[in-house]
């Protein structure tokens, strides 16, 4: 048993590069191709944030700051910003406490376990597109399922997609189930490999089911939980994007802007079909600041709060 | 990565050859196969000269790729450019009129098509396909409604009074359900004789200012209200949601719809396999109005200024050649576009199409009877893709109870900015 760790110990302490050079040296393919394909454009991105610029005309103007302080004076802009924000935290929070909850169903010893879990776990491979589209089908107010489900039941039929709130909410529980397998892979390979004797001497001192999960189970999965929260905040912010130019376009129009046109969405819009190169990029500029921002609490939270174990 | 390999192959191997590369918007089989075939017999009849068209994604990324390849210096020599996009060409400077790469007669191209695309006296690309909106209307459920099926509507009085008859009769079904569009709303306005936008729509200086402060804009606006305010129009809520639309109307849920001419053939299919008749008839216009016409809708092509003189002669000879007289009128048959030519629509109607396709015949008369004026010429701007939304953006607002006047200031006020914002490009 000893031996081993020894020789582990030695071969580590001999792995010294001589010279300053040498680590640099074998570092240089990845950041010749970080450089092409991630700094050098993430620069002209900053660069571009600077100038009124349009892509297909190829004219530049200085303008400096003006960008930037438009967008963030313009109440479009400041509305986008904020329903980002509101689908944000909707999604993170409810997608998050739905799929722990289905996981640890789907953990319990029962027959046909295997088959759940499977079921669960297949949206994960569908693409952002196909959801959308499929979605798209079910809730055509006129021919899909739900309104014909609806009509015929409780003869109602809601527009789901022209109707602020409800293509608000669609958004929001369409990503959600998008993202829900996800979740649900990694709550369940966590929940299986939570100690057992913890939890049974938990059960064997008295403890309810409630009580075992929320003060033996949910700690230990804080680890998990602290990752998927920013993964998902993460998806929350640049992945919707498929989703709502399917589903929605970005719409209906609502005071001023399109209710379900989140960041990414508008940078798209302005950067891809009306060809504002600068203003997009000051968008970019902006939302760069803003993943600085969630990745530096990312750090903060991770010391404090989250409970390794061991 | 193949098609880079196979040119530089080619360029090894046959020098003298020249490869005229053809960027378009089409990802259906149907019709890329027919690009493809028409390519083939080119390259046949011209072994000097081989075609390659290629798939290049939507309009807005093919439009895209094709400035950036230009600005490197390797542009395709052929590229179908959509025709909100048209100002947007122009001004990148990357492109050079048709009419300038060769001496070409354009006196067979329909007056309103060719119109669209000649600027400042010369013809900037050639057109390839045009379509013009019309009305789709399901016969079965008119007669139903006790409408007489054999004439339908064409003014928006006439459209609300059939509404009103379709709710008595208590069918279950909604009057009227096209897609939200901004291209119906410039359909309309050019129908009325009134420009879309300030000078002359934007064809003797560059528009600075929209015209939905008009009477006319108006019209439309208004239109849309009084359908919602009796609940006698539907959509999937969705803005240029086109096959939401077509479904719509295919499931029987509508009586009345609006679409392009190009969808006559896939509706009059999906029509006759939901086991119901569909008529066609001109697209309705406000009442009391002269009916001017339509604007043609679609696309066109246009040759890269940096194409070597070879290449942009081929890409133009070939250009010719997929839109002449048969090929244009095979098209047509194909595709529901119209033909572009003259002798084509001659040649179909020699072929006896129109009466086996009764259909058909509405729509060309509607673009052949246009009368010439700026307004049905089509607006030019350079932010078309944006303030087409905007406009869009303003019909939803009255569907969702804005007041018609509070809409169009609002559209209006938006709409301009971006003319504006564009314009300061030029400073």
């Amino acid at each position: 048993m000893l031996k081993p760790a020894q020789t582990t110990a030695n071969t580590e302490a001999n792995a010294v590069f001589r010279g300053a050079a040498m680590p640099w040296f074998f570092l240089l393919p990845s950041l010749l191709i970080l450089a092409v394909f991630i700094y050098l454009p993430a620069l002209q991105t900053l660069r571009l944030a600077a100038y009124k610029a349009n892509l297909i005309l190829g004219t530049e103007r200085f303008v400096g700051l003006q960008n930037v302080t438009e967008l963030l004076l313009s109440p479009a802009y400041r509305q986008v910003a904020l329903q980002t924000l509101i689908f944000m935290v909707l999604t993170v929070t409810l997608g998050l406490l739905f799929s722990l909850g289905l996981a640890w169903l789907a953990s319990r010893p029962v027959r046909g376990s295997k088959y759940y879990r499977l079921l669960l776990i297949y949206p994960y491979a569908l693409s952002p597109a196909i959801a959308g589209t499929l979605w798209l089908f079910m809730f055509n107010p006129e021919i899909g399922v739900v309104n014909q489900l609806l009509g015929s039941l409780f003869s109602v039929k809601p527009r789901w997609l022209d109707d602020p709130i409800l293509a608000f909410g669609l958004v929001v529980v369409a990503a959600i189930w998008k993202g829900l397998a996800y979740n649900i892979v990694f709550y369940l390979a966590s929940i299986q490999n939570l100690p057992g004797d913890v939890m049974q001497a938990a059960e064997i001192d008295g403890a309810t089911p409630a009580q075992v999960f929320w003060r033996v189970a949910f700690p230990l999965l804080t680890p998990i939980t602290f990752f998927l929260v920013f993964t998902n905040i993460i998806s929350a912010l640049f992945d919707s994007f498929a989703l709502t130019d399917i589903l929605t376009r970005g719409g209906p129009y609502f005071h001023n802007a399109g209710i379900t046109t989140f960041l990414v969405y508008q940078l798209y819009q302005d950067g891809f079909v009306n060809f504002k190169s600068g203003v997009a990029a000051a968008q970019a500029a902006l939302m760069l600041v803003l993943v600085a921002f969630i990745t530096f609490m990312q750090f903060k939270v991770g010391e404090k709060r989250v409970h390794y174990g061991g | 990565m193949k098609k880079i390999m196979l040119t530089l192959a080619l360029m090894g191997t046959a020098t003298a050859q020249t490869t005229v590369e053809f960027w378009h918007s089409f990802g259906d089989a149907k019709r890329t196969g027919w690009i493809q075939e028409r390519a083939d017999e080119f390259n046949k009849a011209n072994p000097g000269t081989k075609v390659v068209p290629t798939y290049k994604g939507s309009y807005n990324d093919s439009l895209q790729a094709t400035i950036l390849a230009a600005r490197q210096g390797k542009p395709p020599a052929l590229v179908q450019i959509f025709e909100v996009g048209s100002q947007l060409a122009l001004d990148s400077g990357v492109f050079q009129p048709v009419s300038s790469v060769k001496n070409v007669d354009f006196s067979d191209y329909i007056k309103p098509v060719i119109n669209y695309y000649t600027i400042g006296g010369k013809v900037n690309s050639l057109p390839f396909n045009s379509s013009s909106p019309v009305l789709y209307y399901n016969k079965d459920l008119m007669k139903k409604a006790g409408l007489n099926a054999n004439q339908p509507p064409t003014t928006f009085g006439g459209m609300l009074d059939a509404c009103k008859k379709i709710e008595a009769a208590k069918l279950g079904v909604t009057c009227f359900g096209m897609s939200l569009n901004g291209w119906f709303i410039e359909q309309w306005m050019a129908q009325q004789g009134a420009p879309l936008l300030n000078n002359n729509n934007g064809r003797t200086a560059r528009a600075t200012a929209t015209n939905l402060d008009s009477a006319a804009a108006r019209n439309i606006f208004t239109f849309f209200k009084t359908l919602q305010d009796n609940k006698y129009y539907t959509y999937t809520g969705k803005l240029e949601d086109w096959d939401g639309s077509d479904a719509i109307f295919n499931n029987q849920k509508v009586v009345f719809h609006i679409t392009s001419t190009a969808d006559i053939g896939n509706n009059g299919e999906a029509a006759k396999k939901a086991g119901f008749q569909m008529g066609i008839g001109v697209l309705p216009i406000p009442s009391g109005t002269k009916r001017n016409g339509v604007v043609i809708g679609g696309a066109s092509l246009w040759i890269p200024k940096a194409a070597p003189k070879a290449q942009a002669e081929g890409a133009l000879d070939f250009a010719l050649f997929m839109t002449n007289t048969a090929n244009m009128a095979s098209w047509h048959k194909l595709t529901g576009y119209y033909p572009v030519r003259q002798s084509s629509i001659d040649l179909l109607r020699k072929q006896g199409w129109f009466t086996q396709t009764p259909l058909q015949l509405v729509a060309f008369n509607q673009l052949t009877r246009t009368v010439p004026s700026p307004a049905t010429a089509g607006g030019l701007n350079g932010a078309a893709i944006q303030t087409r939304k905007i406009i869009e953006e303003g019909v939803q607002k009255v569907l969702s109870g804005q007041s018609v006047d509070a809409a169009l200031k609002e559209a209006k006020a938006r709409a301009d900015a971006a003319l504006s914002e564009y314009n300061a490009n030029f400073k």
